[in-house]
């Protein structure tokens, strides 16, 4: 095996572990209970939850480049309404689908601008934005549940090649980060900025720049998110969903993005988002009560956090 | 007087007039606004917010954070109903019980930012989401009601004209300002706050000092936890979600720094009133209870950039 | 022949405190400018500022003899200058490959990064810099410091470094690698790449440089061509006077014994050492950095607990497992680095005088404000503290005086042994004589003093003994009749070896 194989076998860990840990998931509920690896049940977990994994991507941005976003629920939540709300009001169909990408770009662009020129820590100005949005859009709404989509808007049901197409976005928006993480100097610098700011700045690049396009990105693709989000049921909650926030963020620790910044591939965070989605549906299938989600997720996060501080320490 | 509190009483200073411009406003919008009623009942709604405002002073100060505050009320709210009705314990007991859990839950945040040494946003996201997976976990979404009249006394009752829990929130607070302010473990706090590794070479007990403060910090949330199960006598595992937004809000509101080493209790105290009668009085001029969220978001950013301007302005 | 870089009466301030006043330096192509200076004589500012990181008030930058103004580092960057920084601003975290390229990848004509061709061009550099067996797809993370440096110098050729800047490159060098780097040194050098060098190493300095310049309290001293200096004759430019006149060292009779160490280890890093310091006596540790002076000086202060070994004080074995324990057995320590270790800037000097000895200023842990200012004032009467109150914010002080803050600090606690690591470092001349004179008024006092110093002209002028480090391990003890800057200097570089190269192994 050459060297540079096993670098990139090294730096991919994460990565592999969780193509086992998935294969194992499936292996072990499919034995248990067959009707769990039904094409029926295989879609469902794809379809539910693909829109998560579109998000993690670009929550992984975020977290490489050493921030973090709390609003990104809640962004999601009101970039779908407003893409229901220009559906049903006789806007285009395409207008409906592009409009959650710019406005959710030009909202986290503000949210950027903020953290890297205003100095406001990330943790803070995305805490308020999810105030912000959340209860902006609950007040604009009352609440009430948008219906009498469009037939030709649901996207997330369309189907090509017989996979439905939430699937192929998941995938695709992948390969296409991934390779803009990899191949680009725009990609290169997130990692820069992430893994050392000062040393970035030395090597000429710009630290706030760089921290604004991440958030920028990060809302587009929060837009595709939502859109996914909006079009897989006949009518789109007006609320956005709790805690969702917390299962992106966990899906790209998950995944392998390092806590601390500068390390991490977008492959890890769509692998965990994923494993999410089956463990969650696997919790029906084992005869556990839904209600224990969130808390095998917040174990698995913080077993991956200790993992990373572990494993940082080891390697200094 | 230090040159450092004559910038913190100018900030003070600058909020306290706020706050008296604020109330004038809101009076002549509604004459239902400045009444003794009025107050004393807005003094009761901010109680468990304002509780949790204290400990969270002082973990923003060593310049940390605690996301899983609303977390543990939840849990410990669940944990009161569970151990009152499913476990047939008497009421002071499963309050003692509580208290202690969250107290536990506390501790165990700290010992994940000491000894593991994980940055406290990403130890605390962690736990915020294991400890509300518990609490939905062990409640099952079922909620407990029927508490005895005498309990209602803490949440609803009065003591010398004044709503009980405000004399609860009147001690803590005054603990709060009398150990930040006076004591060789408040200024170990700054210390910690300002240099972290200074603090160490100079023989102060960093660790256990940060310790005590996450595990008082989930100690009086089980206590604001408490508090809220008794003032409307039902427990639901989604209480107190989201009120670390508006607790973080408060501490920096009242010119406590994000970044650590400087802030007051007082200034804490302020915060929080000017928060509690900006939402009261929007909501007595008919905007709802969620278009004060966003009212509290854009207060926070508001809030930081302030911060920040003047701490550009006295640094040295 | 016009030099490439020239600065012409460069002068500097950091808001009170001038660093440089009318510098001038000039840099031939191909040629080796030795830049000396005892610390904190401005030698950081100036490369700053020809680097284009700091902007000068006055003076001028010329540039192929044309004036320049460099907004930043990137502009300076682009014209071929390039600073090896001591701190090796580096991505752990990333490749070989990617440090040497990063922020100006080699690119496809699609405009996205060439992995391919980054990869081979850094092997190229690396291969030129003579390091065939640095992989380039390795982790920075994992290297050793002696090879971070070398990607830190392939990252400065690949951009085409004309004048390459090496900011204390052996610092943290063993001498293997030190040889290796003079001999990249001299192959940039016949390549015609001009070069900075700063070192406090007189052997280097002969073997590789052209030229010298020397620094002292923000001012030229003189730039001489290496054959008409000697190290005599460097060492008194840059001290200013005869070495006996500025340190007035006193013979104090040698007190009872107060500290003796077994051989004390802390596993890796120092290993076993063993000596004893006696009242009245200043005990001098010389050593290059990195050969576990700091080390050694925070394991006897409890920082780094001792792995192995016996510390005995007054004669009693004491057990020092934390700062507290110490501070509790009489020892007191002043670091190296003050900024993060001594002082807190953003508090008062009335509350970092104080912080140490917190727990004997209270009343059921309520804080004396009333004794813990008279205190700060009879601190600030006794160091000559120069502050406008015991309120003032101790980040507000020059460098001499925040280091008075932390020793008057570490005295409130009335230590038997004071450990005084690099007590003059980032002090200016008045205030450096001042500590020194301090310190032989505390020895007459019967304090037993260790002191840790990058100076050798320090230490030879204050230390009763020197006590010398190589690599972890005590390699002589020297007395002062005997302490030679030749004899210590050879105890401090003599046999290294290069150590075991970090991940070698992997």
């Amino acid at each position: 095996m050459s060297r540079r194989l096993t670098h990139t076998l090294g730096s991919l860990g994460q990565e592999i572990l969780l193509v086992v840990v998935i294969l194992a998931l499936f292996a072990f509920v499919g034995v248990y209970n067959p009707r769990f690896l039904s094409e029926n049940n295989l879609t469902s977990i794809f379809v539910g939850n693909a829109y998560i994994a579109v998000a993690a991507i670009g929550m992984s941005l975020v977290i490489i480049s050493g921030n973090i976003d709390v609003s990104i629920g809640a962004l999601i939540g009101v970039l779908a309404v407003i893409s229901g709300l220009l559906v049903t009001n006789g806007y285009p169909i395409w207008v409906a689908w592009l409009a959650p990408l710019v406005v959710g770009a030009a909202i986290n662009a503000v949210v950027g601008c903020l953290i890297a020129y205003a100095r406001v820590p990330s943790i803070i100005a995305t805490l308020a934005m999810l105030s912000i949005l959340s209860g902006g859009l609950i007040t604009f709404t009352g609440g009430q549940w948008i219906s009498g989509l469009p037939a030709g808007y649901q996207l997330a049901q369309f189907r090509l090649l017989n996979v439905p197409s939430p699937v192929w976005f998941m995938i695709g928006m992948t390969i296409l980060a991934g390779f803009l993480m990899r191949y680009t100097t725009f990609g290169r610098s997130v990692y820069a900025v992430g893994s050392n700011p000062e040393a970035a700045r030395a090597s000429g690049i710009s630290y706030k720049a760089t921290v604004v396009k991440v958030f920028a990105i990060h809302g587009a693709i929060g837009g595709v998110a939502a859109v996914l989000f909006a079009t897989q049921l006949q009518v789109i909650q007006s609320t956005t969903p709790v805690g969702l926030e917390l299962v992106i963020i966990t899906a790209s620790v998950v995944g392998g993005v390092s806590i601390l910044g500068g390390v991490g591939t977008v492959f890890g965070s769509t692998l965990a988002a994923i494993l999410f989605a089956a463990i969650g549906s696997s919790l029906i299938f084992l005869n556990v009560s839904a209600y224990w989600l969130r808390a095998v997720q917040g174990i698995l996060i913080l077993a991956t956090v200790l993992a990373d501080m572990a494993r940082r320490r080891r390697t200094g | 007087m230090t040159a450092m509190t004559r910038i913190l009483i100018r900030h003070e200073f600058i909020l306290g007039i706020l706050f008296v411009i604020v109330l004038f406003a809101m009076a002549s919008q509604n004459d239902r606004f400045l009444t003794t009623a009025n107050l004393l009942n807005q003094a009761r709604l901010m109680t468990e917010v304002g509780l949790i405002a204290i400990p969270m002073t002082f973990v923003i100060v060593t310049g940390g954070i605690d996301l899983s505050v609303g977390s543990i009320l939840g849990l410990c709210a669940i944990l009161l109903g569970v151990f009152w009705q499913n476990l047939g314990l008497p009421l002071p007991a499963a309050i003692g019980l509580s208290l202690a859990a969250g107290t536990a839950a506390g501790f165990a945040n700290g010992l994940i930012v000491t000894r593991f040494r994980v940055p406290p946003l990403i130890a605390t996201l962690a736990t915020l989401a294991l400890y509300r997976g518990l609490a939905e976990g062990i409640s099952q979404a079922r909620s407990v009601r029927g508490y005895p009249d005498w309990f209602a006394v803490l949440g609803r009752g009065d003591f010398l004209g004044i709503p009980t829990q405000l004399w609860l929130f009147a001690l803590v607070a005054a603990v709060g300002i009398f150990v930040l302010r006076f004591t060789t473990f408040g200024r170990t706090t700054y210390a910690i706050g300002n240099n972290e590794a200074a603090a160490e070479f100079s023989g102060l007990p960093v660790v256990r000092t940060k310790l005590l403060i996450y595990t008082a910090s989930g100690f009086i949330s089980a206590l604001a936890a408490i508090v809220f199960v008794s003032r409307v006598s039902t427990t639901r595992s989604d209480m107190g979600s989201g009120i670390e937004l508006e607790v973080i809000t408060a501490v920096v509101l009242g010119g406590t720094s994000i970044f650590g080493g400087r802030g007051m209790v007082i200034g804490t105290l302020i915060g929080l009133c000017l928060m509690q009668i900006l939402q009261n009085g929007l909501s007595l001029s008919g905007v709802r209870g969620d278009g004060t969220t966003v009212v509290i978001g854009a207060v926070l950013i508001v809030a930081v950039l302030i911060s920040n301007l003047l701490s550009r302005f006295s640094s040295d | 022949m016009t030099p490439i870089l020239e600065l012409k009466n460069i002068t500097k301030a950091f808001g009170p405190v001038k660093v440089l006043t009318g510098v001038n330096f000039d840099l031939r192509p191909g040629e080796v400018h030795a830049l000396m200076g005892e610390n904190g004589a401005g030698k950081s500012t100036m490369i700053r500022i020809a680097a284009g990181d700091h902007r000068a008030e006055e003076g001028e930058i010329r540039l192929d003899g044309d004036v320049r103004r460099f907004a930043g580092p990137r502009e300076a960057q682009a014209e071929g200058i390039i600073v090896v920084h001591q701190e090796l601003l580096l991505f752990p975290a990333l490749s070989v490959a990617e440090n040497v390229f990063l922020g100006h990848q080699p690119k496809t004509a699609a405009g996205l990064v060439d992995w391919g061709r980054m990869r081979r061009e850094a092997r190229d550099l690396l291969d030129r810099l003579d390091c065939p067996n640095l992989d380039v797809d390795q982790k920075v993370s994992r290297l050793s410091v002696a090879d971070r440096q070398r990607v830190e110098i392939a990252r400065a050729l690949s951009r085409n470094a004309r004048v390459l800047i090496m900011d204390e490159p052996t610092a943290a060098l063993a001498e293997a690698d030190v040889k290796r780097l003079l001999e990249v040194v001299r192959r940039l050098r016949s390549e015609g790449v001009a070069i900075v060098y700063v070192s406090h190493r007189m052997n280097e300095i002969f073997e590789i440089a052209d030229r010298v310049t020397v620094l002292r309290d923000g001012v030229s001293v003189g730039t001489k061509p290496i054959a008409e200096v000697t190290e005599a004759s460097l060492v008194s430019m840059m001290v200013g006077r005869d070495i006996h006149q500025l340190f007035p060292k006193e013979d104090i009779p040698r007190g009872e014994k107060r500290l003796e160490l077994r051989s004390v280890s802390l596993a890796g890093v120092v290993e076993d050492i063993s000596f004893d310091l006696h009242a009245g006596e200043i005990l001098g540790i010389a050593g290059l950095v990195g050969s576990g002076r700091t080390e050694l000086a925070q394991t006897i202060f409890g920082v780094t607990p001792a792995t192995s070994g016996e510390i005995l004080i007054d004669g009693k074995p004491q057990k020092i497992a934390s700062v507290r324990e110490a501070i509790d057995a009489g020892i007191a320590y002043v670091p190296e680095d003050r900024g993060t270790h001594g002082i807190i800037r953003a508090q008062p000097l009335r509350e970092n005088v104080s912080m140490a000895i917190l727990d004997r200023l209270t009343k059921f842990s309520v804080v004396d404000t009333g004794r813990e200012q008279s205190l700060a004032s009879d601190a600030i009467k006794r160091f000559s503290i120069r502050a406008r109150d015991a309120r003032q914010r101790v980040g507000q002080l020059s460098g001499g005086n925040q280091q008075k803050v932390v020793l008057a600090k570490w005295l409130a606690t009335d230590p038997k042994i004071l450990i005084l690591d690099e007590p003059t470092r980032g002090v200016d001349v008045g205030a450096k004589t001042e500590i020194h004179r301090l310190m032989g008024d505390l020895a007459k006092k019967g304090l037993a003093i260790l002191m840790i110093s990058s100076e050798l002209p320090e230490v030879l002028g204050m230390s009763d003994r020197v006590l010398v480090m190589r690599e972890g391990r005590l390699s002589a003890i020297v007395d002062r009749k005997d302490a030679s800057p030749a004899a210590v200097g050879a105890a401090m570089m003599q046999g290294r070896r290069e150590p075991a190269r970090a991940g070698a192994a992997r």
